[in-house]
């Protein structure tokens, strides 16, 4: 299953702003946002804000890169 | 000074509510009960899921939590603890724990013999009963938990575990002036709280963008008790802590 992504900006509360809409076959699966200084040591990791049908989890999910962010969505979603 | 055996009792008769509530037998009966005190460092399991204890641990210093392992090191944490707290209670009458009980800071327990604990309560049903009401009080905030995990916002959650733990402590001579030592990290409160560390850092950010809290350097500092406590619906009425501070 491939997923590309589209570059968004998410309001979050936060100064997380800079995020990604994930789409899978034309259809949103998750939203991604870049975790910015404020999270010192996780700064610049990429936090599944938003997740819907099998790629979510209940306790949100970071990842080091947009590969790995990639991965486990696609993982999560053919496995559901 | 190092916690002493005579530390641990009168630590176990604060937790019963006081001297004032105990006969001069009671008392004597508590103060020669055989407990042993030992320090531990910080997460270090007292005792384990599937474990068949023989004894009980009275927490003398430090924090603890009850908390259970799911797959992927998933963590879930039920309950907080402070000093005068025994988690394990249960153990003196369910003999195989359901859940893990660690230490999140060094800490000091006092452990005490369930045949000791039996004796005393057999011997003394007023213990016994004061004792049925702390599990029951443990049930009230379960309670109270499970509302904060499937109903409250992120900043809503930690602010009513904020004050509950601040009112507590209080009871307990171990904070004043809305403020206390929080040794707990982001994990932590994230684990208790069912929130990813992500929020709970958010939620700190806005708590104190809104000049509501300070945590720093294991401290948390509450500027404004009744605007957090509305903020949250806190209604301390399920501590049922009116016997310590009456």
């Amino acid at each position: 299953m491939s997923v590309h992504l589209e570059p968004v900006r998410v309001r979050t509360g936060s100064d997380d702003t800079e995020g990604h809409l994930v789409f899978a076959a034309d259809l949103l699966v998750a939203v991604l946002v870049r975790l910015s200084d404020d999270h010192e040591e996780d700064a610049g990791k990429w936090f599944l804000e938003a997740g819907f049908d099998g790629a979510d989890d209940p306790v949100k999910p970071k990842f080091a890169d947009l590969d790995e962010a990639q991965e486990w969505i696609r993982r999560r979603l053919v496995g559901h | 000074m190092a916690p002493t055996p005579n530390h641990s009792t009168d630590m176990f008769i604060r937790k019963l509510g006081g001297a004032a509530r105990l006969s001069d037998e009671e008392r004597e009966a508590i103060a020669h009960l055989p407990v042993t005190v030992r320090p531990l460092g910080p997460h270090q399991d007292i005792v384990r899921e599937k474990d068949r204890p023989s004894q009980c641990c009275l927490l003398l210093e430090g924090w603890a939590c009850r908390y259970q392992l799911l797959s992927e090191g998933k963590r879930q944490i039920f309950s907080f603890h402070i000093p005068g707290d025994i988690p394990d209670l249960q153990s003196l009458h369910i003999r195989v724990m359901d859940h893990n009980v660690c230490t999140l800071s060094s800490a000091v327990v006092a452990f005490i013999p369930h045949e000791a604990l039996l004796d005393l309560t057999a011997a003394f049903p007023a213990i016994a009963a004061i004792l049925w009401r702390d599990t029951l009080v443990d049930g009230a905030v379960f309670r109270a938990w499970m509302t904060g995990l499937g109903r409250r916002t992120a900043c809503e959650a930690v602010a009513h575990l904020f004050c509950e733990l601040y009112l507590k402590l209080q009871a307990m001579g171990l904070a004043r002036d809305y403020a206390y030592r929080l040794p707990l990290t982001q994990l932590d409160l994230g684990d208790a709280l069912g929130l990813s560390n992500v929020h709970v850092n958010r939620t700190l950010r806005e708590l104190r963008g809104k000049d509501l809290i300070t945590l720093h350097g294991g401290t948390l500092e509450i500027y404004k008790w009744q605007e957090l406590a509305d903020s949250c619906d806190f209604d301390p009425a399920y501590l049922h802590l009116e016997r310590r501070t009456a």
